[in-house]
């Protein structure tokens, strides 16, 4: 195991795997290493080696937001100057209702995710976040959620040459 | 649901365990047994309360550093719903339909794309949208990420039915 670069190959097939559910029952390493033939042993160091590179975030279950009484979500995109992006930034991230937050090459600055109870409460938020960065209101374009149509992450680590090959649907 | 589920969604959050029996491990930490642990799971997943149980992986750390937000502007007649066919795509890891603002930003449909490269994204993307006959369309690329974290945390912002 010392000495390979990280990830190879077998480490690529392990994240690929996990990216199924993993198997409900009481050895679910074990399953999954059988499956791969890879000895289960070999498959915890490995995974454990992803998880303390920072590969594998963890293995958790999502949770159906809307289950949890959170109903309503929208995307928020803000216009700021590049000196401010960093302290706007923290301040968008300190909201609970925040989730995703990345800063992307285009006008509008900064796209974040945020989700609450109703819309009423995300207004309010994000009246909030407004009020606290200076951000003015012709800077700022609030897209409400109307249908979650996917969320399947899944990424493919076998295709690096042959990215133009998409497939779509027949 | 009750609280010992939201206490075990709790601690599954921390993240599975590596461990040759991380059911049993949890199940430790809450006084159930490992059996009671994949019990209370498979009932949370038939209730849909547990949508996926898998791994969360940081795709930038393997190479896949070119990650796009596309929005689609949805062409008339109304009937023609691209959000449903763009989502029918294996590599669109993410479709939502949301408001437009009306006279300044005219898209309604969100796509999210990966890939090694920004070209590879780009052509992507551009196969897609002739396949899909929708050519106006703005391509977003993530050059940093400030927060990115599941939906929903029980501690921080998930329990508001008990």
């Amino acid at each position: 195991m010392k000495g390979h670069s990280c990830p190879d190959p077998v480490d690529l097939h392990i994240l690929d795997a996990l990216q199924d559910d993993i198997p409900l029952v009481p050895r679910p390493f074990t399953a999954i290493a059988e499956r791969l033939g890879i000895p289960e042993r070999d498959f915890l160091e490995r995974l454990k080696r992803l998880h303390e590179l920072g590969i594998v975030r963890g293995i958790s279950p999502t949770i159906e937001s809307r289950h949890m009484g959170l109903t309503a979500a929208t995307l928020v995109a803000i216009h700021v100057p590049d000196e401010r992006v960093r302290e706007i930034a923290d301040i968008i991230n300190s909201y609970p209702g925040v989730s995703h937050n990345f800063r992307r090459d285009h006008y509008y600055t900064i796209w974040f995710t945020l989700s609450g109870k109703n819309r009423e409460d995300i207004q309010h938020v994000l009246a909030e976040i407004l009020q606290r960065t200076g951000v003015p209101d012709k800077d700022v374009m609030d897209l409400p959620t109307v249908r979650k149509l996917k969320v399947d992450v899944r990424f493919s680590f076998f295709n690096k040459t042959d990215q133009e090959d998409v497939s779509g649907p027949d | 649901m009750d609280r010992t589920d939201l206490d075990l969604l709790s601690e599954l959050e921390n993240g599975l365990p590596l461990v040759n029996e991380p059911f049993k491990e949890v199940g430790k930490r809450l006084n159930l047994s490992g059996k009671e642990v994949l019990e209370r799971i498979n009932n949370l997943r038939a209730e849909g309360i547990i949508r996926k149980f898998q791994a969360r992986i940081n795709q930038r750390q393997v190479g896949i550093s070119a990650n796009a937000l596309v929005a689609w502007k949805q062409p008339g007649p109304p009937g023609c719903d691209i959000g449903s066919l763009l989502a029918s795509f294996p590599c669109i890891t993410h479709c939502y339909e949301r408001l437009p603002v009306p006279g300044r930003w005219e898209y309604s449909v969100y796509t999210v794309h990966h890939g090694y490269s920004r070209d590879a994204v780009l052509a992507e993307i551009g196969d897609i949208a002739n396949r899909v006959g929708v050519l106006d369309y703005v391509v977003l690329f993530s050059t940093e990420e400030f927060k990115r974290v599941p939906n929903v945390r029980i501690r921080e912002n998930g329990c508001t039915m008990l």
